[in-house]
């Protein structure tokens, strides 16, 4: 069963591979995975790379070990209420229980047990031993002794309480187990297809095996529906920490010089190698260069959503490069040239732009939606011309991703350059983009 | 043997549950657990807590964005192995001329290139078994410095320079690696590859509470719902820097400091908001908001 679990990670992609499924092994080896809670926790630790993947990696987790699929947009409740999980579980209990039970409450419950960790039953154990003192005779009870390794020591205590549910737990365990080794015992996920309950319900069944509520289907419910913990492809999230990050990335060109200077670190420590016999290290001085260009689309009322949001990346950028920015206005396209102010009344023709060091960093920051007849020929060449010029140049757009391939204009100027959203991560994929250019494009 | 017992925090510090299941699971199968969350958050404090609870050596590196793997493992002292040498010929000379007295190496000895062997945290926390590795802020570094760990991370083992002597550590005492990040720029996948990962999600008002009671216990508690319930508004208006527990209890041990009645007049009177709001479009924002103030 957990052959496919890399598989279903990438498919939400997320990053997954073979050294995965071995760091979750050896964490089973060590006792860390016995309740499904316990498999989501060392999963996500293992998966999981940022607060934005926690959104799309329980999706995964639900899909993969409770079948249950969560649709774009959808709420977790009603994709857990339609579910087959749901429904063998909801078997457990009697009509007149179902009845007495909010439908939410009872997605909860499922929810909690479904996260229920060896520490929520660890905690119950333990506020549970003072009642074994008080009765001795409790302490006979040991039907599943000798049963596994010595570090599953809490889980054999946790038998001896036969009114807590939870010797089905047990059971399950010794099925995951067999699972590791290789052999399937039917069925694709931990609560079983055939409506086997994860926990079983047992006496308590309105308390259930609910520990005292163990906050997982809060938890749960936070993670798939909070917007929080998803990509935000689709939000323009720009905020002062987030530029800050993305802008971080912006790597400085390096160029070297004809001025040679002594290299007194160097000098030094081959000197003090050498015994101390010193000899001159020259090296090439090197000057740490970041330009940028800026290019903003600031006329008519197509752009006007989005102003505070180019004005707060400009206020970032002008703070961040004070003395190599250059800003550049245009409106809709360009013809033959930019305007130097907002205003758009000092026109500098594209000649005069391109005399200036190739290695700039261009941005350029439009919806690129304009009528077809405005991005005419003329106005292409002109686009040409830069995009020629400037290797390290990429648009953001600050309309939504899902709607760029909807205008005509936008589809031709997206082959021209590398497109990204006008959000963190956009801005961060451009950088990146922008430094490979670098890297290869000389 | 690492300490492998689930730790939930201490009087001073508390640690939610999350948080404490990935912690623990990093240390039983010996990765490093990278943190990330809002600045402000405790990320710091988890392992500075967690050493001092337990008793575990701390040791500490604080990244900067000049650092490299010789501070962080271990470097060799080439002045003093110069000094050393020049001092051996010396000696040899004044033998020669029958001289008694003899300059001291300080025990050291040029045969023995591990003597010149500075050690940094990483190297002595791998040869102290049970003890507690903190790299903070790790998205301060170049972006060479998380790529140079991975050998050491996933085989527990780095080589010292010049002696050539392995410090190597067994999965069992491998120390508990605690690794903090603001992400200010994005870790290499590789490296993340290699850690255990926990978001630290923003504190909800009744964990605040706990918070606030563990740091100032006796606090008035009108004063403390008065605080927090404002703290939590002004975390809802969307500001371009929302304010962070830090600056929470910054502000607290601010009013604290005055009686009861005063420090409640204070905060109406938006005191010591500065504490709490660091940027002047937010502080606009605020005042007209919250206190209805137009400035």
């Amino acid at each position: 069963m957990f052959d496919q679990l890399p598989h279903t990670f990438r498919k939400h992609k997320l990053s997954a591979d073979v050294r995965t499924l071995l760091q979750f092994r050896n964490a089973m080896n060590k006792g860390l995975v016995r309740t499904l809670g316990d498999a989501y926790y060392v999963l996500k630790g293992l998966v999981t790379s940022a607060p934005t993947e926690i959104g799309p990696f329980s999706q995964a987790f639900y899909e993969h070990f409770l079948g249950i699929d969560i649709r774009k947009g959808e709420p977790l409740e009603d994709a857990v209420t339609r579910s087959n999980a749901f429904r063998g579980w909801k078997e457990n209990f009697s009509e007149e229980e179902l009845a007495e039970i909010p439908s939410m409450e009872l997605v909860d419950k499922f929810l909690d047990e479904v996260h229920l960790t060896t520490f929520d039953i660890q905690r119950v154990l333990d506020g549970k031993d003072i009642l074994k003192k008080d009765n001795p005779e409790m302490k006979d009870n040991d039907p599943n002794g000798g049963e596994g390794t010595p570090t599953d020591r809490p889980l054999d205590r946790m038998a001896d309480y036969r009114d807590v549910p939870l010797e089905e737990l047990l059971r399950r365990m010794r099925e995951v187990a067999k699972q590791q080794k290789g052999k399937h015992s039917g069925g694709d996920h931990w609560i079983g297809t055939g409506g086997v309950s994860p926990y079983g319900h047992g006496g308590a069944a309105a308390g259930g095996v609910r520990v005292g509520g163990t906050g997982g289907g809060k938890m749960a419910r936070a993670a798939v529906n909070s917007r929080d913990f998803y990509p935000v492809d689709t939000k323009a999230l720009l905020k002062d920490d987030n530029i800050d990050a993305a802008l971080a990335a912006l790597k400085g060109i390096e160029e070297g010089t004809a001025e040679i200077i002594l290299d007194i670190p160097i000098t030094i420590k081959e000197g003090l190698k050498q015994g101390g016999i010193f000899l001159p290290h020259e090296k090439e001085k090197v000057q740490q260069k970041t330009q940028v260009i800026l290019m903003i689309d600031n006329g008519g009322w197509s752009m006007s959503p989005y102003v505070t949001t180019v004005q707060k990346l400009f206020k970032k950028m002008k703070t961040r490069f004070s003395h190599d920015l250059k800003t550049y206005y245009f409106h809709n396209s360009i013809y033959g040239g930019l305007y130097t102010d907002a205003a758009r009344w000092k026109f500098e023709p594209i000649e005069k732009i391109i005399r200036q060091d190739k290695n700039y960093s261009v941005f350029v920051i439009g919806d690129a939606d304009m009528a077809p007849y405005e991005l005419s020929n003329a106005s292409q060449e002109s686009w040409t011309e830069l995009s020629k010029h400037f290797k390290r140049m990429a648009w953001l757009n600050p309309m939504r991703e899902s709607i760029w391939h909807t205008s005509m204009t936008c589809s031709v100027l997206m082959r021209m350059f590398p497109m990204f959203g006008l959000t963190p991560d956009g801005i961060e994929q451009a950088i990146l983009e922008m430094n490979r250019r670098r890297k290869f494009g000389k | 043997m690492a300490i492998t017992k689930m730790w939930t925090g201490s009087d001073k510090y508390i640690c939610d549950k999350e948080l404490a299941q990935a912690f623990h699971m990093a240390r039983v199968i010996g990765m490093p657990l990278l943190i990330e969350g809002e600045p402000g958050t405790g990320k710091t404090e988890l392992p500075l807590q967690f050493a001092e609870d337990l008793g575990a050596k701390l040791f500490v590196y604080p990244v900067g964005s000049k650092s490299n793997v010789e501070q962080f493992v271990a470097k060799f002292d080439h002045v003093k192995y110069l000094r050393d040498s020049q001092v051996e010929i010396l000696n040899a000379q004044r033998e020669e001329k029958g001289l008694e007295n003899r300059l001291s190496t300080g025990g050291r000895n040029t045969e023995n290139l591990q003597d010149y062997v500075l050690k940094g945290p990483a190297a002595e926390a791998f040869s102290t078994p049970n003890s507690v590795l903190l790299i903070d802020e790790i998205d301060k570094a170049p972006r060479e410095f998380p790529n140079d760990l991975l050998y050491a991370l996933s085989h527990r083992k780095f080589v010292m320079p010049e002696s050539g002597e392995m410090i190597e550590v067994s999965e069992e005492n491998m120390p508990a690696i605690v690794i903090t990040s603001n992400r200010e720029q994005e870790l290499p996948t590789a490296f993340k590859g290699r850690c255990v990962y926990h978001y630290i999600s923003f504190p909800t008002p009744e964990t605040m509470h706990e918070i606030v009671q563990k740091h100032f216990p006796k606090l008035n508690e009108s004063l403390e719902q008065k605080c927090i319930s404002m703290f939590y508004q002004m975390r809802s208006l969307g500001l371009d820097r929302a304010p962070a527990t830090r600056e929470l209890l910054s502000w607290i041990k601010y009013l604290k400091s005055f009686e009861e009645a005063e420090a409640l007049t204070r905060v109406n009177k938006v005191e010591g908001l500065g504490v709490l709001i660091k940027n002047q479009n937010d502080m606009e924002k605020v005042k007209a908001r919250i206190f209805g103030k137009s400035s």
